[in-house]
């Protein structure tokens, strides 16, 4: 019950986040999917995971997103788009009959179940069987900070405009 | 398959739908970013359902991580990008970033 409960939300807020006008709503909204994301993730005993979506994704991401907001003029943070705000619930239920046919499919095509193969804990799946992943993740890091650093470079030009 | 399994799929499904609708019909650069990460929101539920459906969530965790970390170095980097096209161009309109037709 708590987990239909808690998806309906999300499910809830991203329709929010296509209807809210307001940049700031719709970052905040977007910082509560990811708290229910997190909850979902410890409901399912994956802890690690759901820290990570706690503190980086409605964390971070969030204080990030708001910067971007207050950086940016007033005048952009009007909702434009190609349809009108009314149309949006109808989008959603043709989405939701998309959606219950794929589950159909999906439910037909897979087996019920599985013969568990666990490959471990996290610590060893990390570490040992997907080592790998962390040199990736370095680069990702470096090539974010990086990223951001030349792009709020002042440049000689800038400079000299100013 | 276990219902519990099946909720997170479509609801995962439904995300990413919801998602790409932004991404489609929105023209404000900061919406299609929100747009991007509902996709990644709705993609997390579908690796957990994977992860509960083989019943191994210490490798699915080791997944989400790094997924967690492209996810937000992504959102950075073109949340940097925004700030400056919204400096070159002054608007975050994507039909005004006609400098980047080729």
């Amino acid at each position: 019950m708590l987990l239909w409960v808690l998806l309906g939300l999300m499910v809830l807020l991203s329709i929010g986040c296509c209807i809210f006008k307001d940049l700031l709503y719709v970052a905040v909204s977007l910082a509560t999917i990811s708290v229910i994301l997190a909850l979902v993730l410890f409901m399912f005993s994956a802890n690690i995971a759901g820290v990570f979506e706690l503190s980086v994704c409605a964390g971070l991401i969030t204080v990030l997103f708001i910067a971007t907001v207050s950086l940016t003029k007033d005048s952009d943070q009007k909702a434009e788009t190609r349809l009108p705000a009314y149309f949006v619930p109808l989008v959603i239920l043709i989405f939701i009959g998309i959606d219950y046919f794929i589950i159909q499919r999906v439910m037909h095509a897979i087996p019920p179940s599985v013969v568990p193969q666990p490959s471990g804990t996290f610590q060893r799946v990390f570490w040992e069987l997907r080592s790998a992943d962390i040199l990736g993740q370095i680069g990702l890091i470096g090539a974010g900070v990086f990223g951001i650093l030349s792009l709020f470079r002042i440049t000689a030009k800038e400079k000299k405009h100013e | 398959m276990n219902k519990e399994i099946l909720l997170l799929l479509s609801c995962g499904i439904l995300l990413v739908m919801t998602g790409v609708y932004m991404l489609v019909l929105y023209r404000n650069l900061l919406r299609l970013i929100i747009g991007v990460e509902i996709v990644a929101k709705g993609v997390t539920l579908i690796f957990l359902a994977a992860g509960v459906y083989r019943q191994d969530i210490g490798f699915i965790q080791a997944l989400l991580v790094t997924f967690i970390i492209v996810e937000t170095v992504l959102a950075a980097i073109m949340l940097g990008l925004v700030v400056r096209a919204q400096k070159i161009y002054g608007s975050l309109d994507i039909r005004n970033l006609s400098k980047l037709k080729g």
